[in-house]
């Protein structure tokens, strides 16, 4: 099992690292080419080598994950500028009172341009830039919507602290839901609330933790190659009950469902021969929880690091080492309509020991990103044979890098 | 070939001076229009491109009348009002001594918010790494064309200069715009973050403006609506066209002043054109009548005059481009200096060679060369075919003509000073008006000259006896070929003495203004882009060290801020004022103390000449400013004589202002010295007071009087430089119709020489009929140039500038004048007298 | 014009002019008929009125009352267009002074009539130089006037003036301008053309020899035509 914690971390590593690096260098670049207000199109020309931009990475003058640390609340769901890369990345499954269902993506990358502040008089002068991802799927009227955001950490814009919580890159949010009683209960920012709008969307949401939080790797650290530094720290949240509201088109449904969280600060970068990944986050019904990744390398095999890990319902954590006690078996495609670019869609999940086996299948076809860094990721369906051998049912997101334009050439 | 166009072809190229001088003359008329035209069209490009690629796809802007918008402002757009696609602007000018002689434009922008606007920032097609500019304190980023003019590269350091404080700021990034037409437009352009723009141009917590894109459709209004109503007091929303047209408006005067003296170049083109036209029909009128009696038609005679014209038009038009061309480069600079001295910076790259101005230059330049024409080709066509030989028959017709041109010439000056007493800000009607006359005084010249010249004959009889009379008779003789010469140098004269009158009165009067007005003995302001106006903020302890000085006994504040209101730039100032500052102003009425009481109690305002005349207002009415609490109206106390700015002032008490906005700067400050005090020793004292890394000018009252006259001369070098070009056409056109004339006379002159006259007799009395025009051109041209500075100052200069000049009129611009138009006519005849003084009178005789 | 050729016919023909404040009275009522062929000598003394009656005759100017008929056309009838492209292709003009066109060659000056009656093919260079070997100057036809004697350049006008092949010639004082020797060449070369070409000639002239060599003589005396 400790053999695999490195290669589970490497997982999570690089499927963020490649979108913040985005910002750090060519997301200035990309914000022209999502022309403001209608980031919709993207054309594969715009975006970079996703390798090529995460190996030209400097790290010097950062803070690095060189080893285990104390992870200390509250000041650690706030931000820690001196890392590169850091990232509130929030995904979901919920349903209205009627039955509708939806899924959502909500994510806030930040970014230190350089080591340093550049000081200065200004309420604008600030090291820090921050990138929104906001997607939201409605499951049952087929559609997706999704809108990217920029701004720079600085005069109000956007920005994260910790105590009260609050991240925020224009009127996008994720904070306490009540200042005053976090201050409290001192070491939790829950409840917490979620907001975000675009595209005639609007999402408001107040999560829960639901489960304690679990720290990822060797207590958090998560180690991604041999060398010291080339690491993260990660903590994440599995299964936070989420209620609130859904305005789409001006229809607004009052929900309900499940979401994760998932947090990590970094300033190391991907490994050459790594093209994109796939990544599965499952909720299933009975309390447990089930992340996988496949990382694909140049020869369309997958890297020997590939990793799943299990969560149990009193929230433990159970690895999986790759190839043998987890499979992940695409059994559909997808053409992307941008450029017919082909995605893997459905997949057969197995985690042989424990008799798991599952059917993955998109909520909806078409869930990409169409932002300045093209990805698929959404909300899926999961049915089979869960714990003990009992048929199981159950909802989650996945994520699809490395398919399309961005981050491969 | 057909035979005619083959005779008409053989007869120019016998005659090369005059055809030569005929397409001198178009291409000389052609030049000035070009050159004029596309001086004022590049001064407008480059101000265009510089506002477009400044503003890029920005559709609204959100500004404030005092300058500056709370950078707060922008979150209550983007996040409260949900208003995506908004970008922060702060914006300033700095200089560097790496690029001597250019006002810098300091661009400081949020490259996150800059996709919808600016694609040279957010395009990448720049190659611009903004995470650098970000990320660099004060980080600038240059295009590469100024940057190589400075001589940096990235990673060095830019010094600059803004808004009086010395800087050197880090070079980030250097960007090679995609197309032309954004290189041409940040060409003067400095790119900074906007923290580092704040922080330079001092403008911490506030922004020039916040650009908006909003589309065109029902969500668009309703998105400017719900701006509207979120807006703070004293912050309007504009859309940007209205914004660039205010900016270019304030030019229009300018330009339709250069204009109105080009077209004045052209028509004195035409009356070369018409000078060697006529000429070449009157020599030929013989072989007209030739062609006529063998049965050539009028239509066919008119049609080969014409075509003649034609091609003298096309040649000199095609000359007139490429001399244009190279005209404007020098007047080019000239306008933009003086855009950049009056009105705003501007930074022109190159001349903008606009097809439909060349298409424009030459239809005017060929169109012209065949209206000229015409007249003497119908002459030509009308003449009887046996009578044309009889030139006495036609110099009895001329002098017939001779009062009827003269009644017309009345007709057409009447006509002229009604259309000027058109009430009417419009400056084409005045200058419609102004060309009424000037032909009208054209059309009076004949029968002047025949005055005049009958009232010398006596007097040149008695000094050169029977040559002196004959020269006297000569002129009055051929007038039908002389006419249109002399009127032409005594319009060219006339202009000359009328701009000379008026550039001379204004300058007198402003000199009289500067001394009323600058009372104090020291002024100190901030170096800034525009020479004749100061701007920025002084430093509060600077101004508190220099009032300190020992020797200073007091002093005056000035706050100046150029606004914008009803799409009408003009500045208001705010002034605490010394008492011996208070008799600076000079009020068209009303008792002065009155109204300095009043204007000190914070009653109201005083408002310039200009301010009122350009809204047709008077003293009594009101005049409505965004203050810091909305709206407020404030009465116009006094209306004061001003030079200083031709869109308007509008002056109140400092203590009044504080009340109305919130704004504690001051631009500049006036100090008063103790009595005796050496004026040029405290400026010495007062630099040595500034703490190193700023500047402040300081200057004494005379070097500011003078520094105020160099930038009026400045801004009239334009106009100096085209009465010169215009004085030219019209010498040339003398030069060629007066010398045609005495080659034309060879025959005569020929018997003359064999009767006995001396080579020397025969120059004499060449020289003395030409000169005899001159003199008589000059003596009409300076009550002409008089009756023309007469209207230029009160119609047209009232109109365009709303100011009021106390006419001077110094004998140096008459003699000049005169002396210009005899020195001219004796030269053109200097040439015939020499040629015919060499040639044998039997060959002279002989003819044709 | 009818198969005959021209007959001239002046009825009634009056003309003045204005000169300052007195009028000079030219023609007072002059009548006479010219047949086709004929050729006429008009005799007069100086301001008689010669010079008039050919312009008048030529359509150059129209008199103050009373009826010119060249051929039958009524002249008075014409616009001032149609006057000259009468003129243009049935009258040549031979004047006192020489009349050529300085700035083409002696060809191009007998060219230019029959190019302006549309006749420029190569058949009009034939008979230019045809006409210029009548009058025994084609070795000139390259030459400028300028560079010919008096009587040369007056025997160029005469082939101009019938290079066209004109019903009428009108000559003004053809000879008043040469010797007495060049004169009678020039009239020699002029009645050779005529013979040639059948056409009818007026000559105004102050020679007696001149005009008896015309088949009739008419005098101009105090603005009427008498047989002479």
């Amino acid at each position: 099992m400790t053999a695999s914690v490195p290669s589970r971390l490497r997982l999570t590593r690089p499927r963020r690292p490649g979108l913040v690096a985005t910002v750090a260098t060519v997301g200035l670049l990309a914000v022209a080419g999502c022309a403001g207000p209608a980031p919709q199109s993207t054309d594969g020309t715009e975006t970079l080598s996703l390798v090529a931009t995460l190996g030209g990475l400097d790290t010097a003058g950062y803070e690095r994950a060189l080893e285990v640390r104390d992870f200390v609340f509250p000041e650690d769901h706030g931000p820690h500028p001196g890392f590169r890369t850091e990232w509130w990345y929030v995904t979901g499954n919920l349903t209205s009172r009627e039955g509708r269902t939806f899924g959502f993506q909500f994510t806030i990358f930040r970014s230190a341009l350089a080591p340093a502040d550049p000081g200065g008089p200004s309420a604008w002068s600030t090291n820090q830039a921050y990138m929104g991802h906001f997607a939201l799927t409605d499951i049952t009227g087929e559609d997706f919507r999704s809108e990217e955001r920029f701004a720079r950490g600085g005069a109000g814009l956007a920005g994260a602290q910790a105590e009260p919580l609050r991240v925020w890159i224009e009127d996008w949010e994720l904070s306490a839901a009540d200042p005053a009683a976090t201050g409290t209960v001192r070491a939790s920012p829950f409840p917490m609330t979620l907001r975000a709008d675009g595209k005639g969307v609007d999402l408001e949401l107040v999560l829960q933790s639901g489960k304690p939080r679990v720290l990822q790797g060797d207590r958090g650290l998560s180690q991604k190659g041999a060398e010291p530094g080339n690491a993260s720290y990660y903590y994440a949240h599995t299964r936070m009950p989420a209620e609130g509201r859904v305005t789409l088109d001006g229809q607004t449904y009052r929900v309900s469902g499940l979401a994760w969280l998932d947090r990590e600060w970094s300033t190391s970068a991907l490994s050459e021969g790594q093209v994109g990944w796939d990544w599965f986050a499952l909720q299933l019904d009975d309390g447990w929880e089930m992340m996988v990744y496949q990382l694909r390398l140049e020869d369309g095999s997958a890297d020997p690091l590939s990793d799943g890990v299990l969560i149990d319902p009193a929230g433990r954590r159970i690895s999986l080492s790759w190839g043998d006690q987890v499979t992940v078996t695409p059994t559909g495609r997808w053409r992307s309509p941008v450029d017919g670019a082909e995605y893997p869609s459905g997949w057969r999940v197995t985690v042989p020991d424990r008799g798991w086996d599952l059917s993955v299948e998109p909520a909806v076809l078409d869930q990409e990103l169409r932002v300045a860094f093209r990805y698929w990721e959404g909300a899926v369906r999961v049915e089979g044979v869960g714990e003990r051998g009992r048929p199981i049912r159950g909802r989650g997101y996945v994520e699809l890098t490395g398919y399309a334009g961005a981050g491969i050439e | 070939m057909r035979l005619l166009t083959k005779a008409s072809l053989r007869y120019l190229t016998h005659h090369r001076l005059q055809l030569l001088l005929s397409v001198l003359g178009v291409a000389l008329g052609v030049a000035v229009v070009l050159s004029i035209d596309l001086a004022i069209q590049s001064a407008q490009t480059g101000f265009r491109i510089s506002a477009e690629t400044v503003s890029g796809r920005t559709t609204h802007v959100l500004v404030s009348d005092l300058g500056s918008v709370d950078e707060r402002l922008l979150n209550t757009v983007r996040i409260d009002l949900d208003i995506t696609a908004s970008a922060p602007v702060v914006e300033g000018f700095a200089t560097s001594s790496v690029l001597p002689g250019r006002a810098l434009r300091i661009l400081g922008i949020d490259p996150f918010s800059e996709g919808p606007f600016r694609p040279y920032v957010a395009g990448g097609s720049t190659g611009l790494d903004v995470s650098e500019l970000m990320t660099t304190r004060t980080g600038v980023v240059l295009p590469a064309s100024l940057a190589e003019e400075g001589g940096v590269s990235v990673g060095d350091s830019l010094p600059m200069v803004v808004e009086g404080e010395a800087w050197s700021v880090p070079l980030v990034a250097i960007i090679e715009p995609a197309d032309e037409l954004a290189r041409a437009g940040l060409a003067d352009v400095a790119l900074m973050d906007v923290a580092g723009a704040q922080e330079v141009l001092r403008m911490v917590g506030r922004l020039s403006r916040i650009d908006l894109r909003i589309s065109d459709d029902e969500a668009g209004s309703a998105e400017l609506e719900a701006i509207a109503g979120a807006l703070p007091d004293g912050v309007g929303i504009e859309s940007v066209g209205t914004r660039s047209e205010t900016m270019s408006g304030m030019i229009g005067a300018f330009d339709v002043n250069l204009t109105a003296l080009s077209l004045l170049a052209l028509i004195f083109g035409m009356f070369l054109i018409y000078n060697a036209v006529t000429f070449s029909v009157v020599q030929r009128r013989e072989i007209l009548g030739r062609l006529r009696a063998l049965g050539v038609t009028r239509d066919e005679i008119v049609r080969l005059i014409l075509t003649e014209a034609l091609w003298i038009g096309i040649v000199g038009a095609l000359l007139g481009t490429l001399v244009g061309i190279f005209l404007a480069r020098g007047l080019v600079g000239m306008v933009t200096r003086t855009i950049n001295d009056l009105y705003f910076s501007v930074s022109v790259q190159g001349i903008d060679l606009r097809p439909f101005l060349f298409a424009k230059a030459c239809v005017l330049g060929v169109g012209a060369t065949l209206l000229a024409a015409l007249p003497p080709a119908l002459e030509a066509a009308g003449a009887n075919p046996r009578m044309a030989a009889l030139r006495s028959v036609v110099e009895g017709r001329a002098r017939v003509l001779v009062p009827r041109a003269a009644l017309v010439g009345s007709i057409l000056c009447a006509v002229g000073i009604g259309v000027l007493s058109i009430p009417t800000r419009n400056l084409v009607v005045s200058f419609t008006g102004l060309f009424f006359i000037i032909t009208g005084l054209a059309l009076i010249t004949p029968a002047g000259t025949l005055v005049l010249v009958a009232a010398v004959r006596p007097l040149l009889g008695r000094v050169w006896g029977t040559l002196g009379l004959m020269a006297a008779r000569g002129v009055g003789a051929s007038l039908s070929r002389t006419a249109p010469a002399i009127a032409a140098l005594v319009v060219a004269v006339s202009v000359t003495v009328g701009l000379g009158v008026m550039i001379q009165s204004f300058r007198g009067t402003l000199v009289q203004w500067l001394d009323g007005t600058l009372r104090a003995d020291v002024y100190v302001s901030l170096p800034g882009p525009t020479a004749s106006r100061a701007a920025g903020t002084m430093w509060p302890e600077v101004i508190e060290d220099f009032v300190g000085h020992p020797e200073v006994s007091g002093y005056s504040t000035y706050r100046g801020m150029d606004l914008v209101r009803d799409g009408e730039a003009f500045r208001l100032v705010a002034l605490e004022l010394d008492p011996r500052g208070e008799g600076a102003f000079d009020f068209l009425e009303g008792s002065s103390s009155d109204i300095m009481a009043r204007f000190r109690a914070g009653e109201g305002v005083i408002a310039s000449e200009p301010y009122v005349f350009r809204r047709g207002l008077e003293r009594g009415d009101s005049v409505t400013l965004s203050t810091a609490s909305g709206d407020r109206a404030l009465r116009i106390i006094g209306v004061f004589y001003d030079y200083g700015s031709e869109q308007g002032t509008v002056m109140m008490s400092r203590s009044l202002y504080d009340r109305l906005f919130d704004d504690p700067g001051v631009t500049s400050l006036g100090l008063f010295l103790e009595e005796g005090a050496d004026s040029e020793r405290v400026v010495g004292d007062l630099l040595a007071l500034v703490p190193p890394g700023r500047a402040v000018i300081a200057r004494t009252n005379d070097t500011l009087r003078s520094a105020s006259l160099e930038v009026f001369d400045r801004t009239f070098q334009v106009t100096a430089v085209l009465r010169l070009l215009a004085f030219v056409v019209a010498f040339v056109g003398v030069l060629s119709a007066l010398a045609a004339l005495q080659l034309e006379r060879a025959r005569e002159l020929g018997l003359l020489r064999a009767s006995g006259m001396t080579p020397g007799q025969l120059a004499r009395l060449v020289v003395t009929q030409t000169g005899l025009i001159g003199l008589a051109a000059g003596v009409l041209a300076v009550p002409m140039g008089i009756a023309l500075s007469i209207v230029m100052i009160f119609v047209v200069n009232k109109r365009s500038f709303g100011w009021t000049l106390n006419m001077e009129v110094g004998p140096e611009v008459l003699l000049q004048a005169v002396g210009l138009a005899l020195v001219g006519a004796i030269l053109a005849g200097v040439y015939p007298a020499w040629k015919m003084s060499r040639t044998s009178p039997a060959l002279a005789l002989r003819g044709e | 014009m009818n198969d005959r050729g021209p007959s001239i016919e002046l009825i009634d023909v009056h003309k003045s002019y204005e000169e300052g404040e007195r009028t000079h009275e030219v023609l007072t009522g002059t009548s006479v008929s010219i047949r086709a062929g004929e050729r006429v000598a008009i005799l007069g003394p100086s301001g008689s009125g010669k010079s008039t009656l050919l312009n008048l005759i030529s359509g150059i100017d129209l008199p103050d009352s009373g009826t010119i008929r060249v051929g039958g056309t009524d002249l008075g009838a014409l616009t001032e267009r149609d006057r000259t492209l009468f003129r243009r292709d049935h009258i040549g003009f031979v004047f006192q002074f020489f009349n050529l066109l300085p700035t083409l060659t002696v060809l191009e000056n007998l060219l230019l009539p029959l190019e302006l009656t549309g006749s420029t093919n190569g058949r009009a260079d034939d008979r230019a130089r045809e006409l210029l070997a009548a009058v025994e100057l084609e070795a000139r036809a390259g030459a400028f006037p300028d560079r010919l004697s008096g009587g040369e350049q007056q025997r160029i006008a005469i082939a101009r003036a019938l290079v066209h092949e004109p019903d009428l010639l009108l000559a003004d004082e053809p000879t008043g301008n040469l010797d007495q020797d060049t004169g009678t060449r020039v009239v020699e070369a002029l009645e050779a053309l005529v013979a040639a070409q059948g056409t009818t000639m007026i000559v105004v002239t102050h020679s007696r020899e001149l005009a008896g060599r015309m088949d009739r003589i008419l005098e101009l005396d105090h603005g009427r035509l008498r047989e002479g």
